[in-house]
């Protein structure tokens, strides 16, 4: 009988290699906490513009306050803005906790996979030994319904990513459509214009941090 | 694989060391392992790192029957003597530590419950294995603040733990020690630099020459017999230890 560790039986994606910029030596659960930290350092930089989009709102609507009734569509729209940054910053709340118990399960595997090795290499030395056996089907049995675990945080996570990507098309939009309104702003169309800007460049930001976390190689993806 | 050797055999009661892996790789320090077998039961000392198990296990499995050791004596909390207790006990969950107090909820931090844990105090204790008495023995600070060794009154073996290592060539593997002065050269500088009290090694040497040892069987290098014994608690007595020039 041939016995493989636990930890080579069951990588995190099937057929899982590292991607450019990973260390070509790491595979299953240790890839995995790599992505996995990579994902979490791409939403703190969203939490991060996530607030700059809540101040630069909070100006814009002072600015639309000032100038009146030939901004008040800017003025709604910037209300819109602080709304998405509100949702934002909660869905991207709600992605770091999902992130959090991915660390802590795939840590938990990742933990195991020495032990797994270690038993697989006493299983090979000691092939007839009943209870050696029993051990390694628990430990197997154990593993699989850890990695099942932790396919279906990375379903739920890949959900919550998209949902966040839809939200932010919607910031594109209101985003787009504070430019048009600034052309409408009169004597301070040309502050409101550059306020748009702002917004838009931020939230194409936002979209491009969310465009690399679904490409990432820990949903299949080759970033 | 390790190889086993018996050291001990008188009826069902018996002493086995497990030595000299040949496979182990060279940054891993060599450790010697000990089975007490008592009417059936199994006693394991210092069972060793994690990552030494496999070759502990199988060399060990050919000389009895794993699932019967009912406990482990761990003389301090080292790596190298304790890491692997998470596999022993996941093979076996019922088998018991023991261990002095002052590692007790230190160890576990490599495996174990709260229930695992047989904790022996300051002064020692019996440690029973199918009617024999084991005695753990102080050797506190030598080098481990919370030390204990395991003395078998009937085999007239001390297991000393680190006292008595010494760091072998590839040229010396030797179980037992054959030239005091050839072999004592290679656990002069373990000694003086891990032992860190010469009031602790003093009062360890006192206690220790009151016991009847046919055999000193340390954790690392090779096994002190007959009269190897006294000569290696009058040299241990004798040796400035815990000093270090920087």
């Amino acid at each position: 009988m041939t016995v493989e560790p636990v930890s080579e039986q069951m990588l995190a994606v099937d057929g899982d290699v590292s991607a450019p910029g990973e260390p070509a030596t790491m595979s299953g659960a240790a890839l995995d906490l790599l992505r996995i930290v990579r994902i979490n350092e791409e939403i703190k930089r969203i939490v991060t513009v996530a607030f700059k989009i809540n101040i630069m709102a909070l100006n814009a609507i002072f600015l639309a306050k000032r100038a009146g009734n030939a901004a008040l569509g800017f003025g709604v729209l910037s209300n819109e803005l602080r709304v998405f940054s509100k949702d934002l910053r909660e869905s991207m709340m709600s992605l770091t906790r999902q992130i959090h118990d991915l660390v802590v399960e795939v840590s938990a595997v990742l933990q195991d996979s020495r032990h797994d090795d270690i038993f697989a290499r006493a299983t090979r030395e000691v092939p007839d030994n009943a209870e050696l056996q029993a051990v390694l089907a628990r430990r197997e049995t154990r593993h699989g319904e850890a990695v099942e675990r932790i396919a279906s945080q990375r379903r739920s996570l890949r959900l919550a990513v998209d949902d966040a990507a839809r939200l932010v098309e919607l910031g594109g939009v209101l985003a787009k459509s504070a430019k048009i309104e600034a052309a409408y702003g009169a004597g301070f169309a040309t502050s409101l214009s550059q306020v748009s800007g702002e917004f838009d460049g931020v939230v194409e930001e936002i979209r491009s941090s969310l465009d690399a976390l679904r490409r990432s190689g820990f949903f299949g993806g080759e970033a | 694989m390790k190889t086993t050797q018996t050291i001990f055999e008188e009826g069902t009661h018996k002493w086995t060391a497990i030595v000299r892996d040949p496979a182990r790789p060279d940054y891993l320090i060599d450790t010697n392992e000990y089975l007490v077998q008592h009417a059936g039961q199994g006693l394991l000392l210092d069972p060793g790192g994690s990552d030494i198990f496999p070759a502990v296990f199988s060399a060990l499995s050919a000389e009895f029957d794993p699932s019967r050791i009912v406990g482990i004596f761990a003389s301090h909390q080292d790596p190298d003597v304790i890491s692997s207790l998470s596999l022993w006990l996941e093979f076996n969950p019922q088998m018991k530590c023991h261990v002095s107090w002052l590692w007790s909820s230190f160890i576990p931090h490599f495996g174990g419950i709260g229930d695992t844990f047989q904790t022996l105090p300051d002064e020692g204790g019996t440690i029973a294995l199918a009617g024999l008495q084991l005695q753990a023995v102080p050797a506190h600070y030598l080098h481990s603040s919370g030390n204990l060794n395991l003395y078998d009154r009937q085999a007239k073996i001390l297991f000393s733990g680190d006292i008595g290592a010494a760091l072998l060539p590839a040229d010396r593997q030797g179980l037992f020690v054959e030239d005091f002065a050839a072999h004592i050269r290679f656990a002069e500088g373990f000694h003086r630099r891990w032992m860190g009290s010469n009031e602790a090694k003093r009062q360890w040497c006192e206690r220790v020459s009151q016991l009847d040892i046919d055999m000193l069987c340390p954790q690392h290098g090779a096994i002190y017999q007959g009269d190897d014994v006294e000569r290696f608690i009058n040299w241990f007595d004798a040796l400035q230890v815990g000093i270090m020039r920087a």
